[in-house]
């Protein structure tokens, strides 16, 4: 790595607080580091600056007049003050402009609830209006893809403008006419299917650019929060995962300058149908006699025990399946011998032109990665065919065994081992030849990490509640692992993560307290080639 | 063992219940012919509700018979009870329009917030006090039956207009 570039840094004092900042940035960044919001619409820390909405006048000591704050750079001393009264009535003027044609329609409105222009306008704006003219009216237009635009609450700070054309390099949109009559418009025969193009969603700072999958779903304020990782791909982009009444209705980007700064794909926002599965195994089912049988877990674990026994295992397991699952079925195969496989569906890239290093991954699982860091297979590039004897042992773990079944599995399957499933579903494949099935939570309703494809180590943290009595997926290999004499059995996910940093080079010395929210590379990770440098190297 | 009750010997007009039996009926004759009756004759004789007067709930309408409600959740976030169920959706026309909208009237403490937060003018509370029911379950009034409902709407106190003038 390169020695960083020596930053000059430069002192401003933002509300009577001081701040120390780089030279360079801007008051709005600058006010953001001593708590104090610079209210703004048309600036957005990911796009290039525009300066276009006015939202951002501040009073600046010294200066003759107001300044937009983001497109002022800090200056060493500066003075500058947020809440004065000049700056306030400024505002207040910019926000009354904003809403004489906006038709205040907020009780139909998708952004309500979380809308700055609802935000701002509650904060410092006037209480009535003194607009008595009739409004401008355009009608609703469909952007294509997942978008949907609505004229005329748009505010024109050209957020969605600036993103088609300078992040994702495709400029389909624009401003069509002038004045009070300007509207976004669509360059002719081009709409807004692109990979990345959801994102205008996001950064739409009111209700004019809205999800058409989330229309009318619900209130951003009855929605329950919690940050996770997206299963889309192995770029393993930062989410925050909505849910309302125990299911998940829609997924936004978190943002994390490592991973995917502000983005989130439409195959990654999409991918959440799958997280409100209805038909998933939720008893710990055991053959007896011939027939599956519901039974308490203790019993269920017992049999699992003795499936396995002694025997060699393969596991099968899901490239969804977390590091602290994987690390605890592998241990069973340390223990008694075996081999671990996954399989894993690919698709076309799709990169993000303007942001380096981040694009949909042909790999769509989030944990490919962390599957071969601590030794599963790819199926697809294992060479040889699997071994698999007589009185050995197949543990699948969470692959759905859906769509096309490669031969490989197949002939896994059709082996006479003694079959062991744990995992969310009970997969018609093996339903009826399954000798035990231990119901697990899926990635929404337990904790644990994904490993991306250049070896970060990411969190993802429970948004919802299990269905009947699943357990999390660490929690039942951990049981399993005790009863086989594989490991000492665990009571969190914090310390099974612990116990595979401990026993695997590349994780030494991380924690789920150092990894935090924004996760951490692999420590090997450039040695083992994963990283942007080492790739080109 | 036997307990030994004292019995007191008292004057007869001491325990003689003929006074007061007396001057029990010289009340009830009094109230017979007193003009002011306070006893109501209902059913055949109602109460005035004030304006003000907030019972169950009734759904407005629009000329076309569809409930008023846009499925804001202003009602459901406001309500201090809890009592308001909302899933917002659609209708046919595509515009939002709620899919289940349901108020459990045991529940409901009859506050008025809901009228009072409602942008459409869509939730009133009403002004009358016949709610018996046979059942617990009748209680949580649907869509269908809250707009089926004719009484007349609670006015809200205006602060304005303090003494509803
Ligand atoms: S854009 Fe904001 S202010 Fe405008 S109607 Fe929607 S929620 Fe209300
Ligand atoms: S549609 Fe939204 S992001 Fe685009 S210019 Fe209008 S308000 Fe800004
Ligand atoms: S009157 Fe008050 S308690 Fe009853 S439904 Fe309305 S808001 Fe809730
Ligand atoms: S406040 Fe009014 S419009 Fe909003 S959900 Fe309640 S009844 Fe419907
Ligand atoms: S945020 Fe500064 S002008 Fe829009």
């Amino acid at each position: 790595m390169s020695e960083p570039r020596e930053v000059k840094m430069v002192s401003v004092t933002i509300e009577g607080r001081t701040t120390v900042v780089p030279e360079g940035t801007n008051l709005i960044e600058a006010a953001k580091t001593v708590g104090v919001l610079i209210p703004h619409y048309c600036y957005h820390p990911g796009l290039p600056v525009a300066g276009v909405c006015r939202m951002c006048l501040v009073d600046v000591e010294k200066f003759p007049k107001l300044t937009p704050a983001c497109a002022t750079s800090v200056m060493d001393g500066q003075v500058v003050h947020v809440h004065t009264e000049k700056a306030r009535e400024a505002r207040k003027g910019v926000l009354e402009f904003l809403l004489i044609n906006h038709p205040l329609d907020c009780p139909v409105c998708d952004q309500s609830g979380e809308c700055e222009l609802q935000d701002y306008t509650f904060q410092e704006g006037r209480a009535t209006s003194r607009y008595e003219e009739p409004k401008r009216f355009n009608p609703v237009e469909d952007f294509g893809g997942d978008v949907m635009y609505v004229p005329n609450r748009c505010i024109l700070c050209t957020r969605c403008v600036r993103f088609m054309g300078d992040v994702a390099e495709e400029p389909v949109l624009n401003v069509s006419e002038r004045g009070d009559r300007a509207y976004i418009g669509k360059a002719e025969g081009h709409d807004l299917t692109h990979e990345w193009a959801g994102n205008v969603v996001d950064l739409c700072p009111v209700g004019a650019l809205l999800s058409k999958d989330f229309l009318n779903k619900a209130r951003a304020w009855e929605l329950d929060r919690s940050a996770t990782v997206c299963t889309g791909c192995s770029q393993g982009c930062n989410v925050t995962v909505e849910t309302r009444d125990n299911t998940v209705v829609r997924l936004k980007p978190r943002s994390n300058t490592e991973v995917n700064h502000f983005y989130l794909c439409e195959t990654g926002r999409l991918n959440y149908r799958w997280m409100n599965r209805r038909d998933r195994l939720d008893q710990p089912m055991v053959r007896v006699q011939g027939a599956l049988r519901e039974v308490d877990w203790e019993d269920a674990l017992d049999a699992a025990a003795a499936a396995l026994g002694n025997r060699e295992v393969t596991v099968l397991a899901s490239p969804n399946a977390s590091n602290e699952a994987l690390f605890l079925a592998e241990r069973i195969i340390a223990k008694h011998g075996g081999q671990g496989v996954f399989r894993v569906e690919r698709g076309g890239e799709a990169p993000l032109a303007g942001v380096p290093d981040l694009s949909l991954r042909a790999e769509r699982a989030a944990n490919g990665t962390g599957a071969r860091l601590l030794g599963y297979t790819d199926l697809a590039e294992q060479r040889k065919p699997l071994q698999i004897g007589a009185d050995s042992a197949v543990l699948v773990l969470d692959d759905l065994l859906e769509g096309d079944i490669p031969d490989a599995v197949q002939q896994l399957l059709a082996a006479g081992a003694r079959l062991v499933h744990v995992g969310t579903t009970l997969p018609d494949a093996i339903a009826a030849r399954v000798d035990v099935a231990l119901p697990i939570t899926n990635h929404t309703e337990e904790e644990g990490t994904f490993t991306n494809l250049r070896g970060r180590v990411q969190r993802f943290l429970q948004a919802r509640t299990a269905p009947g009595l699943a357990r999390p997926s660490w929690f039942v290999l951990g049981d399993l692992t005790e009863r086989l004499g594989a490991s000492d059995g665990f009571y969190t996910s914090a310390a099974v993560f612990d116990a595979l940093a401990a026993a695997h080079e590349s994780y030494n010395g991380l924690s789920y307290a150092r990894l935090a929210l924004r996760g951490l590379p692999v420590l090997d990770a450039e040695a083992r080639g994963l990283t942007v440098e080492a790739i080109h190297a | 063992m036997t307990i030994r009750v004292k019995v007191l010997d008292r004057p007869i007009e001491e325990v003689s219940y003929i006074r007061s039996t007396l001057s029990g009926l010289a009340t009830t004759f009094k109230h017979m012919i007193d003009p002011h009756k306070v006893t109501m004759q209902y059913p055949e004789e109602r109460w005035d509700l004030s304006p003000r007067w907030r019972g169950t709930h009734r759904m407005l309408t629009t000329e076309t018979g569809k409930a008023k409600c846009v499925a804001c959740g202003l009602c459901p976030t406001v309500c201090p009870a809890n009592c308001i169920k909302l899933v917002p959706g659609e209708d046919e026309e595509g515009n939002r329009y709620p899919l289940i909208f349901e108020i459990d009237e045991f529940r409901c403490i009859f506050c008025g917030y809901c009228q009072e937060v409602c942008p459409e003018e869509a939730i009133h509370l009403g002004r009358h006090y016949e709610n018996a029911e046979f059942s617990r379950e009748a209680f949580v009034y649907d869509l269908e039956r809250l707009t089926a409902q004719m009484h007349p709407v609670s006015e809200l106190w205006d602060p304005a207009d303090p003494s509803g003038e």
